[in-house]
């Protein structure tokens, strides 16, 4: 007991030794059987705790946390800006409807804003791997925020991830809501609200099957979950 | 197929294999949270541990090897060290709750839910055979993450033999513990 390193184990376990010590101190453990054998049984007190079953959704929730944090990023999770979410979407079958009119009138405003984008993107070589397609989305007129989508393919699954930025404030209850269209057939693909920066991003995971899309709009709408467009569209590009 | 051993596991984890991380934590979800939950009396609190230590095992913080003594310990070690920086970080009074702690349920493997009421009842036996200053100083420092000053206060004993007093508690625990092992070990 007069070891001076022996002495270290308490603190050791109550994890109050810095980086150092703590080096020095496994150093000692391994020709030291009594700090071992004590080390060892203060492994055995957790089993003191009664049996709590655990929430049934905590599982996913923690590996995709997991395995969603990049290495180089130093925020737990639990930092993350909750507005900033995305909002998941069930997709269903949808009928055409008014959306018809609506998306001709902004996708003709900005169809040669779209085309030239689209030259420019082609010319860039430092786009991302992952990322196989990335658009621009053009404002409609009264719109001041901006808004990027990129195809990211990850892991074999299609993933289809905006950013937006420039937001302007909603209410509770409002949403920004993406739109993939296909032949004027709209299916919600994501949907975010604005964090206090007027940032806002969503991120939506794309059937095998369905990559074949020519619009994709942005629509303001008055509360989330809708499985057609009731608001107004404030974003959209030709895909 | 033949169990991975934690070990394996762990190294395989290493290698950034996502279904290895996945086995880890079956395997060890419901000992970890309800020992959380034990230290930190709130199950929210409970699951931002849980999500750190695996975080930490995930990235590569803390490494284990064999030399470091049984991967469980390591865990546990781990988690406990977690829930110790939540309470600190917090200063949230630890206030003992009833809350209603589901038991527990019958969907756990068998063998598990056996190894752990074994291991359970055994280290409940070696606690007993500890004084009850003893009893309530590894609770202080162990459980409840309390500082050297706290347990002093506590137990009504002086700050400078604190640490000491830990040590003997453990190294009584250890050898209670080793006894009732050695009768035990014929089993196998």
């Amino acid at each position: 007991m007069t070891n001076m390193d022996c002495d270290h184990l308490v603190d050791y376990l109550n994890g109050t030794l810095s980086a150092d010590e703590i080096q020095l101190f496994e150093q000692h453990l391994k020709t030291c059987t009594e700090c071992q054998e004590i080390i060892e049984a203060t492994g055995e007190l957790p089993y003191l705790a009664d049996p709590i079953e655990p929430p049934a959704d905590m599982k996913a929730r923690i590996l995709s946390n997991v395995f969603e944090e990049k290495p180089e990023q130093d925020n737990p999770p639990a930092a993350l800006d909750p507005a900033m979410s995305p909002i998941p979407l069930h997709r269903k079958k949808s009928k055409p409807n008014i959306w018809k009119p609506l998306i001709a009138a902004v996708f003709l405003a900005s169809l040669l804003g779209n085309a030239y984008a689209f030259l420019q993107l082609s010319d860039q070589d430092d786009a991302p791997e992952t990322a196989i397609e990335s658009i621009e989305l053009q404002p409609n007129e009264a719109f001041a925020g901006t808004a990027t989508a990129a195809m990211i393919e990850e892991e074999g699954s299609l993933n289809l991830v905006v950013q937006a930025d420039q937001l302007a404030e909603l209410d509770a209850s409002q949403v920004y809501q993406v739109w993939l269209i296909k032949d004027d057939q709209p299916i919600p693909a994501g949907a975010f609200s604005p964090n206090p920066n007027g940032e806002g991003a969503s991120y939506y995971q794309l059937d095998a099957d369905s990559t074949e899309w020519d619009t994709i709009a942005i629509t303001l709408e008055p509360q989330a979950g809708n499985e057609l467009p009731e608001g107004e569209i404030v974003l959209s590009a030709g895909i | 197929m033949e169990k991975s051993t934690d070990t394996s596991l762990y190294l395989r984890i290493s290698d950034q294999d996502k279904e290895a991380l996945e086995q880890l934590y079956d395997r060890y979800e419901k000992i970890l949270f309800s020992f959380l939950y034990k230290m930190l009396e709130d199950r929210d609190l409970a699951e931002e541990a849980l999500q750190e230590v695996f975080i930490k095992i995930w990235r590569g913080k803390g490494v284990y090897d064999e030399s470091k003594g049984k991967f469980t310990s390591w865990l546990f070690r781990m988690a406990q060290n977690t829930a110790i920086d939540l309470i600190r970080k917090r200063k949230k009074p630890t206030v003992p709750i009833e809350e209603a702690a589901q038991t527990a349920s019958n969907d756990a493997p068998v063998d598990v839910q056996v190894e752990w009421q074994e291991k359970q009842d055994q280290i409940q036996t070696a606690v007993q055979h500890l004084s009850a200053e003893q009893q309530k100083m590894i609770d202080l420092f162990y459980f409840k993450g309390h500082t050297h000053e706290t347990i002093a206060d506590m137990c009504d004993i002086p700050l400078g033999t604190v640490k000491s007093r830990i040590r003997l508690a453990l190294k009584k625990l250890k050898t209670s513990l080793h006894g009732m092992q050695e009768r035990g070990a014929y089993d196998d």
